[in-house]
């Protein structure tokens, strides 16, 4: 029983440190409108550089598969193209938002 | 975003790391291997950690010692290589990444751990074979061989999926 309690004590341990691992800063949704300048249908993440009235963010989308999974093709996510999100700021890169969802034209897609 | 000076811009570039990125399928394909790759690794690591702490006290720890050590290779043979691959695919995100580097040390504490145990106490195996305890070194090494692999483990939990 003691080896048991110990074993349970090192899987317990790196469980309660992963507790607020986060980056991203869920009490601060964002909400971003504007022109995409560059974009990356890419691994592990997808995103875009979207040009905004005051700055140009980094949004991290998902990935590939599952943008593609959901109708998010690679040519709407094409330079010049208008889109908005919705997400949460990367508490240490302030252009940097990891988005839930994505609007362009028409079509919103969830992204978690 | 990509290229740049050196190795890893140049790693950057290379035919392998753009499929990672570009190919839809690559990289879960590569993350599945690495996945098979660790969890034979660990898993044969884990189960003879715990047989050095002293459980199923009836099996041999050398014949056991000589199955395990052949999966862990086999182990090491899949997921460092698919880890590469998935490296290759942002090298410079990876490397300013204060997990990733936690997690290199790791592994390199937990390689270091596993030589000092079978240049060390391990040498002594043929005492406590079977039917009897290991050595406090012996068993302290099993368990910081377990708290280590499951750190590297939570490192890497950390850096995917996010």
């Amino acid at each position: 029983m003691r080896k048991l309690a110990i074993l349970a004590t090192l899987v317990a341990a790196p469980v309660l440190a992963h507790h607020g691992w986060s980056e991203y800063d869920d009490s601060r949704p964002l909400k971003l409108e504007g022109t995409i300048e560059d974009s990356g249908y890419v691994h592990p993440h997808g995103f875009v550089r979207l040009k905004t009235a005051d700055k140009s963010w980094t949004v991290v989308l998902a990935p590939p598969t599952r943008m593609q999974n959901r109708g998010l093709e690679k040519d709407m996510l094409a330079p010049g193209k208008r889109a908005a999100v919705m997400g949460y700021p990367n508490r240490n890169n302030p252009e940097e938002l990891r988005a839930e969802r994505i609007t362009v034209g028409e079509k919103t897609t969830e992204l978690r | 975003m990509e290229g740049g000076a050196g190795f890893l811009g140049w790693l950057e570039m290379t035919s392998l790391s753009q499929a990672m990125r570009f190919n839809l399928w690559l990289y879960p394909i590569v993350e599945i291997v690495h996945i098979v790759g660790f969890v034979t690794l660990v898993g044969a690591v884990a189960m003879f950690d715990l047989r050095v702490l002293g459980f199923a006290k009836v099996l041999p720890v050398q014949a056991l010692g000589r199955h395990l050590l052949r999966w862990s290779l086999a182990g090491l043979v899949l997921v460092v290589p698919a880890g590469l691959m998935m490296f290759s695919a942002h090298p410079h995100e990876f490397l300013d990444n204060r997990v990733f580097q936690i997690k290199l040390i790791l592994i390199a504490a937990a390689g270091l751990n596993a030589l000092l145990f079978h240049a060390g106490v391990y040498r002594s195996v043929a005492g406590w074979n079977s039917d009897a305890s290991a050595p406090a070194l012996a068993q302290a090494q099993a368990l910081a061989s377990l708290a280590i692999w499951i750190a590297v483990i939570s490192c890497g939990r950390l850096l995917a999926y996010t």
